[in-house]
């Protein structure tokens, strides 16, 4: 579990600098398209690929840390034990989503790495590198949401969380 | 029948504190293997969500707000909006409003806004006297304009689900979002007047308000600048958004040095946290608008709305309470996403225009935002105050209602949305 939490710490920041990177990366296209005239042809593509593998390696930190947006105003009003059940029983429910996901999303990854498809972009970079993102992704969700299971069902309580906008 | 046990599922997981991106995508999913469908579609929708260029201006707006906020912009705001109304009748409720305004035109969320000016505006309302509930009101309803004022990130959410123009709906925005703006000075400068214990204060020197305003122009140029860029054409929201965070690094790194590389890690940090729960929710949606779109649940509920409502105006009301009780218990962006699907095609099939329905659901979400027990700005303004939140609820009374007095002025004339984007 230690082991988790780091790799979480270490993919959430790897995010955030994927997340500054675009920002970089856009604005130096615009200053390369009107001051320059001569626009990128990777900007907007990696900004993307950024953005794809940021969000889905930091997702398990979100797990972990309770910044998923959740809806709190009836389980709050529960006893604790029946909270802590019904968390570890929700947890449950979204590892069994991520296995679906990860078995699903590594057959598109896996249908294009054979095929040797292309993402049909300026770039031509093959399609794989987006695609891989999810099994990935998911797969680290899967095993932080059976950790979290096992907080919940071994008594922990957790009175609110969640991001905001 | 169907639709009952779907939309009983989705919400049941929901209050069961499934967090909502996983409540989407799980039942989305488990609705695709039900019904036959691929579920191939569920990764497909994840990859088809996060690829898009638009939804890259959401973690660039963030880190830009985040930044601007570590820097300290919204003290120098606020200092200078006081230099120059302080001394009006509620000068300082004015200048907090204004601060709000301006902080929200570079800023695309609410609980930024009320956090960023609420740190400096609420402990020098309370020391100047005014009523602790109408301070935290104010602020409370003084942070919801950062989502009606674009930049605006449920509006790109909105754009992004119903693909209609971004930039449009940023239009779209400006009016309504001045227009309530008004609305809640008129109303504070009546309240100091007449309600709460008014002390006038003297203006302050010439000298003054031009180093105040001095310091706080580039953070009001930089605002008028990305709205003049995204309505000119000169660059797509994303790329507004970018140029954003470069000047809001340059403002507060090089020309007024307020930023720390401390602040700049943890700006980009906590934008990081913002930016994953917010798209994550996104790409949970398009599995289960995929779903139902395939059970053909959007239609059924347009053929029943159809069937048992006749006029736009009875539509909208109907829309306004359903979102009203949704936002006791849901937060905003979740209610834009969760609904927009299911209630645009009735909207449409009334001859409601698209741009018009999401400026009226921004509004009616940013009455979530401060209808209790679970309202953002409540929070926010509690923590940051350290009140109760039944304190805070009572203020936000006056400002609900004027939100509302909106909602009704924009169903009569909506031109007051749709002047900007169409007719300019």
């Amino acid at each position: 579990m230690a082991f988790m939490s780091r790799l979480n710490l270490i993919f959430a920041w790897l995010g955030a600098a994927l997340f500054v990177a675009t920002g970089f990366m856009l604005s130096w296209e615009v200053v390369a398209r009107y001051f320059f005239v001569s626009p990128t042809i990777w900007a907007a593509e990696l900004s993307q690929l950024c953005l794809i593998w940021g969000t889905l390696l930091a997702m398990p930190w979100a797990l972990e840390k309770q910044r998923h947006i959740v809806v709190d105003a009836f389980v709050l009003l529960l006893p604790a034990r029946t909270r802590t059940l019904i968390d570890g029983l929700v947890m449950l429910l979204t590892a069994a989503f991520c296995a679906m996901v990860v078995w699903k999303g590594g057959e598109i990854f896996w249908d294009s790495y054979i095929r040797g498809r292309g993402s049909g972009t300026m770039l031509g970079l093959p399609a794989w590198i987006a695609e891989l993102a999810v099994p990935v992704g998911f797969v680290l969700l899967f095993v932080q949401s059976l950790i979290e299971a096992a907080r919940s069902f071994g008594g922990r309580d957790t009175a609110s969380g969640g991001e905001q906008l | 029948m169907t639709v009952i046990l779907i939309i009983g599922a989705l919400f049941s997981l929901l209050l069961l504190r499934m967090p909502v991106a996983f409540a989407l995508g799980g039942l989305g999913l488990a609705l695709l293997l039900i019904g036959g469908f691929s579920p191939l579609m569920a990764p497909q929708a994840v990859l088809s969500t996060l690829d898009g260029f638009i939804l890259l201006a959401v973690p660039l707006f963030i880190l830009m707000s985040n930044i601007l906020l570590k820097g300290g912009v919204g003290r120098d705001l606020f200092a200078a909006f006081q230099a120059w109304v302080g001394h009006w009748p509620g000068g300082l409720a004015v200048a907090t409003l204004i601060s709000c305004g301006v902080f929200a035109a570079i800023s695309g969320s609410s609980v930024a806004t009320a956090a960023t000016i609420g740190t400096v505006a609420i402990p020098e309302m309370i020391a100047r006297g005014y009523e602790r509930k109408f301070v935290y009101g104010l602020l409370a309803a003084g942070g919801t304009l950062g989502i009606l004022i674009p930049p605006s990130i449920p509006m790109i959410v909105y754009g992004f689900i119903t693909e209609e123009s971004v930039l449009s709906l940023f239009l779209a925005g400006i009016v309504p979002g001045i227009l309530l703006l008004l609305f809640f000075v008129i109303y504070s400068m009546i309240y100091a007047r007449y309600l709460g214990g008014y002390t006038p204060e003297a203006p302050v020197s010439w000298e003054e308000r031009v180093r105040a305003t001095l310091r706080a122009l580039p953070s009001i140029a930089m605002g008028l600048l990305i709205i003049a860029a995204i309505y000119s054409g000169a660059a797509t929201p994303t790329e507004a958004a970018a140029v954003g965070f470069a000047f809001s690094l340059i403002i507060t790194g090089v020309v007024l040095r307020t930023l720390t590389w401390r602040g700049f890690i943890d700006a980009a940090f906590e934008a990081m946290a913002t930016t994953v729960a917010i798209l994550l929710i996104i790409a949970g949606a398009k599995i289960f608008g995929k779903a139902i779109t395939l059970y053909r649940i959007p239609q059924d509920i347009s053929a029943f709305i159809g069937t048992t409502i006749d006029t736009p105006a009875v539509f909208i009301l109907v829309v306004s309470v359903v979102l009203l009780a949704m936002g006791l218990v849901f937060e905003a962006l979740s209610m834009v996403i969760i609904m927009t699907p299911v209630l645009l095609p009735s909207a449409s099939a009334m001859g409601i225009d698209p741009i018009w329905f999401g400026v009226f659901m921004v509004i009616m979400v940013e009455c979530a935002l401060i209808t209790p027990p679970v309202g953002l700005n409540l929070y926010v303004i509690q923590a940051v105050a350290k009140a109760g939140l039944g304190e805070v609820a009572r203020g936000v009374l006056p400002f609900l209602l004027l939100m509302f007095a909106t909602v009704l002025l924009l169903y009569l004339l909506p031109d007051l949305a749709l002047f900007v984007p169409f007719k300019l």
